[in-house]
Order: C-alpha cells, then structure tokens, then sequence
C-alpha cells in the first residue's frame, strides 16, 4: 500500500511541477466546449436536454483518451526498470489508475462546472450526476490505463488508443449516459440503481483485470 | 487437428439440420409463421462465434503462461473466424428481423452488444497489425483478448436481460422455451453442435495453413 | 391456449408442402450444403499433403 501511495504522489508532484498533462487536457477540454458553446448558442436554448447530456459525455470520454494516453508516453525505458526493481507491477499498475482516476475527477468537474455555465443547466438532481462523474472517470480511467500500456508499445501508440478503447468504453458510456440523464430528469435515486450496481459493477472488474494483466505487460 | 471423425460428425449434422430444418414439424405461431425455422440457421452462427472466441481466449491465456507462438496462432485464427461467424450471424438476423420486428437495425441492446463486440475483435486485428516482432505482437493481443472478452461477456449477456429488448428471453420477453418444442429442440442442438464443429474445421484448417507458413519461414 | 384457436388461422407454407414443393428447396439446399462441405475436406487432404511434404523436407 506504501509504494502505491508513494508512487501516486510522485506522479502528482511531477504533475503539479510540469503541468504537461494537466495543462493539454484542460485546453482541449475548454476549447472542445467553447466551439460547443459558440455552434449551439446560434440560436438560443437550442440545446435540449439529451443533446447536452451526450455531447457532455462525449467530450470528456475524448478528453479522458487524451490525458490516458500521456500517462505512459513521458515514461522512458530506463526509468521504467528502476520502478520494476522497486515495486511490483501491481502496485504500479494501482497507482497509475488511482492518478488517472485524480485527473479525471478534476478534468470532468471542471468540465461540468464549465459546461452549467455556457451552455445552461438542465440537471435537476447534482447527487445522482456527479456520482455518475465519480464512477465514470473511475471506468474510465482503469480500462484506459491497462489499454494505454498496451498502446504505449506500438509505433503509432494514440491512434492505436482510440481504437482499443472506444468498442471497450462503449457499454461503459451508454450505461453512464442514461444515468446522468436520469439524474437530469430528477428521477427518483431508486430507478438509477440498477445503473449505479452495474457501473459499478464494470469498474470493479476492469480494476481487477488490469490488475491481473499488468504484470505481463510489464514483462515487455 | 488431423482426424476425421468430429469433421464428418459436424458435416452430417449440418446436413441433418439443413433437411430437416425445413422438412421437420414447427409450431405455428403468428408474425414468425414459417420463419422459425431461422432459429436452426441464425442462432447456432452465434454460438459457434461465442464457442470459436472462447477457444482464442483459452489460446490467449495460454500463450501468456508458456509463451510459445502456436498458440498465438491459435488464438488469432479462432477470432478471425469467429467474426465471420459473428458477421453472418448478424446480416441473417437482420433479415430475419426485418421480415418479423418490421425494422432491419432495431435499437435492441443485444444488437448494440454485438455490433461493439465486431468492432472490439476487428481492433483486435488492427491491434496485432501495428507490430512487427512476433512475440511482442503474441503478447500484447493475448492481453488485450482477455481484457476485451471479459469486458464484452457482461455486455452480451447481462445488458439486455436488464433492458428492455425485442429479443426473446430478454427484457420482458419470455424466454425462447415456450416456442420451441420438443421437435424443434430436436433439430436445434445438432445445428447447433453441427455448426460449432464446422466452424472449428473451418478455423483448424485456417491454423494449419499458418503453422506450415512458419516452418516454410524458419 | 393460443393452439386450440389459431391451428388453422397461422398462415405457414402448407400448399408448398401438400405439393410437394418443398422437397425441391430441401433438395437445393442438400446440394449447396453438401458442395461446400465437400470443399472443405478437398482443402483439408491439401493441407495434410503439404503438412507431409514440409514434414520431408526437414529431415
């Protein structure tokens, strides 16, 4: 558990020095809902609800690719063998998803926050959103970063990204999506259940197949 | 791989389901009418693409334990039929619903897992074409096989029972039992059967012709 | 139960049947069928031949 957490917080200083990710992924986030922002307010109140809920969804799945991406890519080969020496893959592979996840909870409120404010408010119940926020930046970010590894060592590691994940994340957005819708409706937290378990479910079991896969990856 | 018994056994029960698919009694229900008989046809496509992808994944993992490129081999020609499997099983399913839903693409969620779990194999495929060295390929699509068949088993299975869908058996919809007879279940397994031993000739053959590619190439 | 009402209501291909006809499409599927799973064991006796001659050349 102490490498994990050490591990996790060197990335996070490393982040807070360099700013690289952080920085990359806000500006797209930003630019991608401003082009959002100047296309919809054309006419006014255009957006309805469904759109705004998809297209929410859609940047922030798009984002979320983006920033797993970078995680692999500023390792170098030799840094790489220093951490094997020191923790096992395990651990890496925990830490990585953990810091993923950190990201992508800060990107998709700052992104919702951003996104009530241009485009208009159409959610009725905040609980039931952001724990659809919660639990999809942790979908996403656990099957991204077993993916992203996987990418990583390939010439052409972010198209190769795309396409890997986006059949994977599919289910993952689609069960995401309607629980954010209900939660914009105001539907009462018993309908969503059955989402939040399944989602819920999901995640837990790419977790614990990143998990296990890691550590054959890393061998390479 | 080489012996004849469980070929011959798939062909004659291919034979037996194709004769008396359409020469055996069905019960006689309205909207499907005659088309029941799809079921000896449409569903065995997607149980050999579910038994053909089981079997790369068995291969996947065994790669990964040994490490040997057999069975890379393998597990890469199983998923390359098994896609086929999947492709017909979805273009007869279209038909087949076009003719009783009305619609050909319906938004059923048993399709909508199928056609991800299409475009999950295919980037398998683009997976395995981005490397050149052999054993880095092996075991990166290994890896991903595994996590893609995990994350797509709940799709394809759970998803649709939980929603609502114009398939049989899921969503509200009784299960395929209460239209199938004694006389059709009769037919069915050994379509069924039939079509899975096809299905791995099929994939045996595809394996077969790889493995001697390799040996040329050494 | 739905049986006893709709025996004779379901439209089903009972005319193509007491004709005969039906047997005419089992006949043509047969061939198909039997065609391409004669296909099928033409290229498995190649394949099992070159498996042999691969065999020879190694030793």
């Amino acid at each position: 558990m102490k490498e994990i957490k050490s591990l996790i917080w060197k990335d996070i200083k490393l982040e807070l020095r360099q700013q690289n990710t952080i920085n990359t992924m806000v500006l797209f986030m930003v630019s991608t809902l401003f082009l959002c922002y100047i296309s919809f307010m054309l006419r006014t109140n255009s957006l309805d609800s469904l759109t705004w809920n998809t297209l929410f969804w859609i940047i922030l799945l798009f984002s979320a690719v983006n920033s797993a991406g970078n995680s692999f890519r500023k390792e170098t080969s030799g840094r790489h063998l220093y951490y094997y020496q020191l923790a096992g893959p395990g651990a890496i592979i925990m830490a990585k998803i953990i810091f993923n996840f950190l990201l992508l909870l800060f990107l998709s409120l700052l992104g919702f926050g951003l996104y009530l404010a241009l485009l208009g408010n159409h959610v009725s119940d905040y609980r039931i959103y952001l724990i659809a926020l919660v639990l999809g930046s942790l979908g996403f970010s656990s099957s991204l970063t077993l993916l992203a590894g996987i990418a990583s060592k390939t010439d052409n590691s972010s198209g190769v990204l795309a396409v890997l994940s986006l059949p994977i994340l599919l289910p993952l957005i689609n069960m995401l999506i309607k629980l954010s819708k209900n939660a914009m409706d105001g539907l009462a937290f018993s309908a969503s259940y059955d989402e939040i378990m399944t989602i819920f479910g999901i995640d837990l079991i790419v977790i614990a197949l990143s998990y296990l896969l890691f550590p054959y990856l890393w061998k390479s | 791989m080489k012996k004849y018994w469980w070929k011959f056994l798939g062909a004659a029960l291919l034979l037996f389901s194709v004769i008396f698919g359409f020469l055996g009694e069905t019960p006689r229900r309205e909207i499907l009418n005659e088309t029941i008989r799809m079921v000896y046809f449409h569903v065995p496509m997607w149980f050999s693409m579910m038994a053909l992808m089981v079997s790369s994944l068995v291969y996947s993992i065994r790669y990964l334990q040994k490490g040997k490129i057999r069975d890379d081999i393998y597990a890469s020609q199983f998923a390359a039929v098994s896609i086929v499997f999947g492709i017909l099983g979805f273009f007869t399913g279209m038909l087949w619903g076009n003719y009783t839903w009305g619609d050909w693409l319906p938004k059923d969620p048993k399709l909508i897992a199928v056609e991800v779990g299409m475009l999950i194999y295919s980037a398998y495929f683009i997976l395995r074409g981005s490397f050149d060295d052999e054993q880095r390929r092996a075991r990166l699509s290994a890896i991903y096989n595994i996590f893609a068949f995990a994350s797509f088993m709940p799709l394809v299975w759970i998803l649709p029972r939980l929603t609502d869908s114009l398939h049989p058996g899921n969503g509200g919809n009784p299960a395929f039992g209460s239209d199938m007879d004694v006389k059709m279940r009769m037919i069915f397994y050994p379509a069924v059967l039939g079509w899975i031993l096809i299905g791995t000739w099929i994939a045996s053959l595809r394996i077969r012709i790889k493995l001697i590619n390799e040996t040329i190439n050494e | 139960m739905k049986l006893l009402s709709f025996l004779l209501n379901v439209e089903m291909a009972d005319v193509m049947r007491s004709e005969g006809k039906i047997y005419v499409v089992v006949a043509g599927l047969v061939i198909i069928v039997a065609g391409f799973l004669a296909y099928l064991f033409l290229m498995d006796r190649k394949v099992t031949k070159l498996e042999k001659e691969v065999e020879n050349l190694k030793k």
